[in-house]
């Protein structure tokens, strides 16, 4: 067992006492493991087959033609008319399919025409099709586990460059920091929007999907490392000139050890404040860029092509906005009640008395 | 996106306002007539000037007048009509840049006359500006007489020396715009004046539907751009010259970026013309902006605007449908037009230049691999139909018996065999023996396929092809296709009403490569790829080219006819194109009060801004329906489909 010194244990109380961010933060957790195993949940492919005494397991790995169970195709099985056909049979086989038993991807009609169709149980179409008959729940999940990894890479990304320059800048001071202060000011106001535009207007359509992303994630942060750095540096110009920073230089540290391992536990407040608000802007900017048509390529799920389709059926299919536009809010909202209780928790004045 | 794009465009425009009050204000008074008359000299094979004695005496003259109507007699002159436009154009002018928007219709090609108009129902010549014609094959040359009225919507007479005008205009380089230059350079040899009203053009190549460009063109208002000049693109963005059409723009009708407002010239002379006396019947038309395609559908569903053309299904059988209280209470009508005209050819353009698709087999494979009629019946929900060839349409130009290859997963798994492709990977895509998949970029530049694509691909992937979907932005999208750096696109190009089809433009190898061949017909080793055109399946083949240049230089129609089914077989052979859909018929929803002719409308129509104007607007029957609608009395629905001219698929 780990053990963590006495102040960080009373932070973990602090926070666990403020109960809408704990509660936000168990949700958010359950949700991510739910992302995870998300094949096994929303998937067109069967967990288990059980054909002629043999086993199959289809969710992950290559894929099983239909000749694999007997049927006279040899294109990817259709796990839920296989599922039937065993039952019309009678025989010993049987598939167990998944919760959800549709892929983001395939237009599946019970009415012989692609359009929305409403929520409906039966069908297992739980929160109804889109314009070509995808299933939504299929697409908003599969479309929100993009966005949340997305912006947890963003963070990790944005926080390394930006602390890392931020407290160089704030440490080394003198011309280092104003020549790196003009740099950023100019680097940041190049519009963001237009360099994405312009950039994913040349990227080859061959590049494949987790490429595409990359690419994706690489400009944004890009272009947004260098908020974190007015921050760091001004916490890290407060911290230099205290005592503990000249005893430990007195010492010989280096300036490294004496930037991570004496400066930057310091200034922790002030990143993990951050941190959600961070998170809230790259799903914010995602969705925003493929509601422009900018982000990822079709037919890729995202959050931000649903809200589109949705507002274009506004009236005709509300269900497709409304859950797009209610995952969208309460994700928002889940990451910025954990950010506040983080904030608070991390806060040193318990209780504040303005004179 | 879009909002995007408008808030730059208000840059753009504001822009262009300050150029035009800058170049307004300082500059001289001109007249170019002068300039001009020099001109016609220093070209005198071009323009020339004889008697009426020159006229050959054995021409066959024709007016026309044996012609049917175009509209229907019981139509009312009066009213408002009003409409929305998308956009706000860029430009009054005709030519030039930004000039070839979709508002030209409104104040030139809808609008505006010719010598002769070809009717819209027999595809015979009606008169227009002319009271009669005569057309000399032989000397590729076509006579015509102006009416002695006819007049400009400012009152002055219309003579030949506008119609030369036209040339002179047309040939400047002030307007810049290259493919005017270009055609009245090159398509015509000639215009001989004779007397202030009678005139011939010659055409530069004798073919059979060459009299329709002759009789087709248009005089220029030589009186009105006395001062054109260099400056001509700033002078005269935003003038509404005078026209031969039966609306004009008044002073303060035009505000900027919101609407425009047309009203009838009341002196309009062609009023009593037995062809344009039943249309052109509202006596304003009132365009606004209404940008998002969701408030174009609100705006009409509030009385807004009196109709709308309805091209998604959406919004005809979802947003608009039958049941919905406007059309089953009678005050909103929904009609289905089928129409007789050259298809445009929606399908997938494979670039056959590319490695793995210069195989035959692949693209046979491809074509079997395309699942169209799923997306026909569920997608366009079975309204349109297969597109059989890339040249559908076009009646016995058109070849009468191919129909496009079905989608049949084995046979396009045979033919993809025989191209190597031979086992399925572990993701279902079928691999050759050296590991590469059988991958192909289909590139669209229209972001409203977005969802159509899916579904080819999704059935693509049965028959073990994938196909990655790439939806560009309209510019970046045409480059790419124009650069010949798309693996297959999914475009079509817009066909004009012509009598028989294109196939220089599209299937000759100059527009492929240049140097395609060698002088003994064999393929040029050293050929580079030709941007910039229109063949985008890159197709070169030494036997097609001499085919399509006999084509060119026939005059002969029936020769032509053989020669055009041959060569639709010949493309349909090399299978770079698979034909996607066609809509035979353009759908309006409009209100009650606009009437239109019990046939509604001439076979040729394609209903884009109401194209022939044939309807009217009954004010009173305006206010007896809103006046219904408050007391919630109702009418009878109306939902018709007129399908007359529907051609038998």
């Amino acid at each position: 067992m780990i053990k963590l010194n006495p102040e960080t244990l009373k932070k973990i109380r602090r926070f666990k006492q403020i109960r809408r961010g704990y509660y936000s933060l168990l949700f958010l957790a359950v949700l991510t493991f739910l992302f995870l195993i998300g094949e096994l949940l929303i998937n067109s492919r069967a967990l288990v087959v059980k054909y002629e005494g043999e086993f199959y397991f289809p969710t992950y790995g290559a894929f099983h033609p239909g000749t694999d169970f007997g049927l006279p195709y040899n294109y990817e099985t259709n796990y839920r008319e296989l599922k039937q056909k065993f039952v019309d049979d009678g025989s010993n086989n049987w598939v167990l399919l998944a919760p959800v038993p549709y892929s983001a991807y395939e237009n599946h009609s019970t009415i012989g025409i692609y359009r929305p169709e409403p929520p409906n149980a039966a069908s297992r179409h739980f929160l109804g099709t889109d314009t070509t008959s995808r299933d939504i729940l299929a697409r908003l999940f599969y479309g929100t586990r993009t966005a949340l990894l997305f912006s947890v890479a963003f963070l990790i990304c944005v926080y390394a460059i930006g602390v890392a320059i931020g407290a160089a800048m704030g440490y080394l001071g003198g011309w280092f920091d104003l020549f790196l202060q003009r740099v950023i000011e100019i680097w940041s106001n190049i519009p963001f929007l237009y360099m994405v535009i312009i950039i994913f207007s040349v990227i080859p359509a061959t590049f494949s999907i987790p490429t595409r992303v990359s690419i994706l994630l690489i400009v944004m942060v890009a272009f947004s490392w260098t908020s974190m750095t007015y921050y760091m540096r001004t916490e890290t110009y407060k911290q230099k000139t205290r005592d503990y920073v000249a005893s430990a230089r007195l010492i010989g540290a280096s300036d490294f050890r004496i930037v991570f391992k004496h400066i930057l536990p310091n200034v922790l407040a002030t990143l993990v404040t951050f941190m959600p608000f961070t998170i809230v802007a790259a799903i914010t900017a995602i969705t925003a860029l493929d509601f422009l048509g900018f982000g990822l390529p079709p037919p890729t799920p995202s959050l931000g092509e649903l809200l589109k389709q949705g507002t274009d059926t506004l009236r005709t299919a509300p269900w497709i906005v409304t859950s797009a536009f209610v995952t969208l809010v309460v994700l928002l909202t889940l990451v910025t009640f954990v950010g506040e209780a983080i904030r608070e928790s991390f806060d040193p004045k318990k209780f504040t008395v303005y004179k | 996106m879009r909002k995007l794009f408008n808030s730059v465009w208000v840059l753009v425009f504001a822009g262009v306002l300050a150029a035009c009050s800058d170049s307004g204000s300082g500059t001289e008074v001109r007249d170019n007539s002068e300039e001009v008359a020099a001109f016609y000299t220093a070209n005198p094979e071009k323009f020339s000037f004889r008697t009426l004695a020159d006229i050959p005496a054995d021409l066959v003259w024709e007016n026309g007048m044996e012609q049917p109507d175009i509209g229907s007699p019981d139509a009312k002159k009066g009213g408002t009509m009003f409409d929305y436009m998308p956009d706000f154009p860029r430009t009054l002018r005709t030519v030039g840049p930004d000039s070839g928007n979709a508002f030209r219709r409104f104040i030139y090609d809808n609008v505006t006359l010719g010598l002769a108009g070809e009717h819209p129902n027999t595809f015979e010549y009606y008169p227009e500006l002319a009271t009669e014609w005569a057309i000399s094959p032989e000397t590729r040359t076509v006579y015509a007489r102006i009416h002695p009225d006819a007049k400009w919507s400012d009152g002055e007479a219309i003579t030949v020396d506008d119609y030369f005008f036209t040339f002179y205009f047309n040939m400047s380089e002030h307007i810049v715009d290259p493919w005017y230059n270009n055609f009245y350079e090159t398509r015509f040899t000639n215009i001989t004046k004779y007397d202030d009203h009678t005139l011939s053009i010659t055409m530069a190549a004798a073919k059979p539907d060459m009299a329709s460009y002759a009789l087709g063109l248009r005089p220029t208002p030589q009186h009105f751009y006395r001062e054109f000049g260099d400056d001509f693109i700033d002078r005269y963005q935003w003038q509404f010259p005078p026209t031969t059409g039966p609306y004009v723009i008044n002073d303060g009708d035009l505000v900027m970026g919101r609407s425009i407002a047309f009203t009838r010239n009341d002196g309009w002379w062609a009023r009593d013309n037995k062809f344009l006396r039943y249309r052109f019947n509202p006596d304003r038309i009132q365009l606004s902006v209404i940008r998002d395609p969701n408030n174009q559908i609100e705006a009409f569903r509030r009385g807004d605007t009196d109709q709308i053309i309805v091209n998604t299904m959406e919004v005809w059988y979802d947003q608009l449908p039958d049941s919905s209280a406007e059309v089953a209470n009678g005050y909103i009508h929904k009609s289905q037009f089928h129409n007789r005209r050259p298809r445009s050819s929606w399908g997938l353009w494979i670039n056959s230049a590319q490695p793995v698709l210069e195989d035959v087999n692949v693209r046979l494979g491809i074509q079997h691999a395309s699942n169209w009629d799923l997306v026909i019946e569920r997608y366009f929900r079975g309204d349109y139909t297969r597109l059989n060839t890339s040249r559908d349409g076009f009646g016995e130009f058109s070849h009468p018996t191919i129909t496009a290859r079905q989608y049949d997963i084995d046979l396009a798994m045979e033919y993809f065999a025989w191209a190597g492709f031979e086992r399925r990977g572990a993701d279902g895509i079928l691999v050759n023996a050296g590991g590469q998949r059988l991958a192909f970029t289909l590139t669209t530049p229209y972001e409203r396929f977005r969802d159509l694509l899916p579904i080819l691909r999704e059935e693509a992937l049965k028959a073990g092809l994938e196909l990655r979907l790439e939806v560009l932005d309209f510019t970046t999208g045409i480059k790419k296709l124009d650069e010949k750096q798309h693996d297959i696109g999914f475009v079509s190009y817009g066909v004009g009403a012509e009598m028989y089809p294109r196939f220089w433009e599209y299937y000759h190898s100059s527009n492929a490569f240049d140097n395609a061949f060698l002088e003994d017909g064999s393929v040029n080793p050293a050929r580079q790829t030709e941007s910039n055109t229109n063949n985008l399946e890159s197709i070169a083949i030494y036997e097609m080219d001499q085919m399509i240049e006999q084509f060119d230089a026939s005059s002969d129609a029936e020769e032509m006819k053989a020669l055009s089914h041959r060569l639709i077989q010949m493309h349909h052979d090399y299978a770079s194109f698979v034909p996607g859909y066609a809509q035979d018929f353009f759908r309006v929803a409009h209100w009650r009060w606009v009437r239109y002719p019990a046939d509604f409308n001439v076979a040729r129509a394609d209903g884009t801004n109401f194209d022939y104007f044939v309807y009217w607007i009954d004010e009173a029957m305006r206010q007896e329906t809103l006046a219904a609608r408050r007391s919630g009395q109702t009418f009878e629905p109306q939902i018709r489909v007129y399908n007359q001219y529907r051609e038998l698929q």
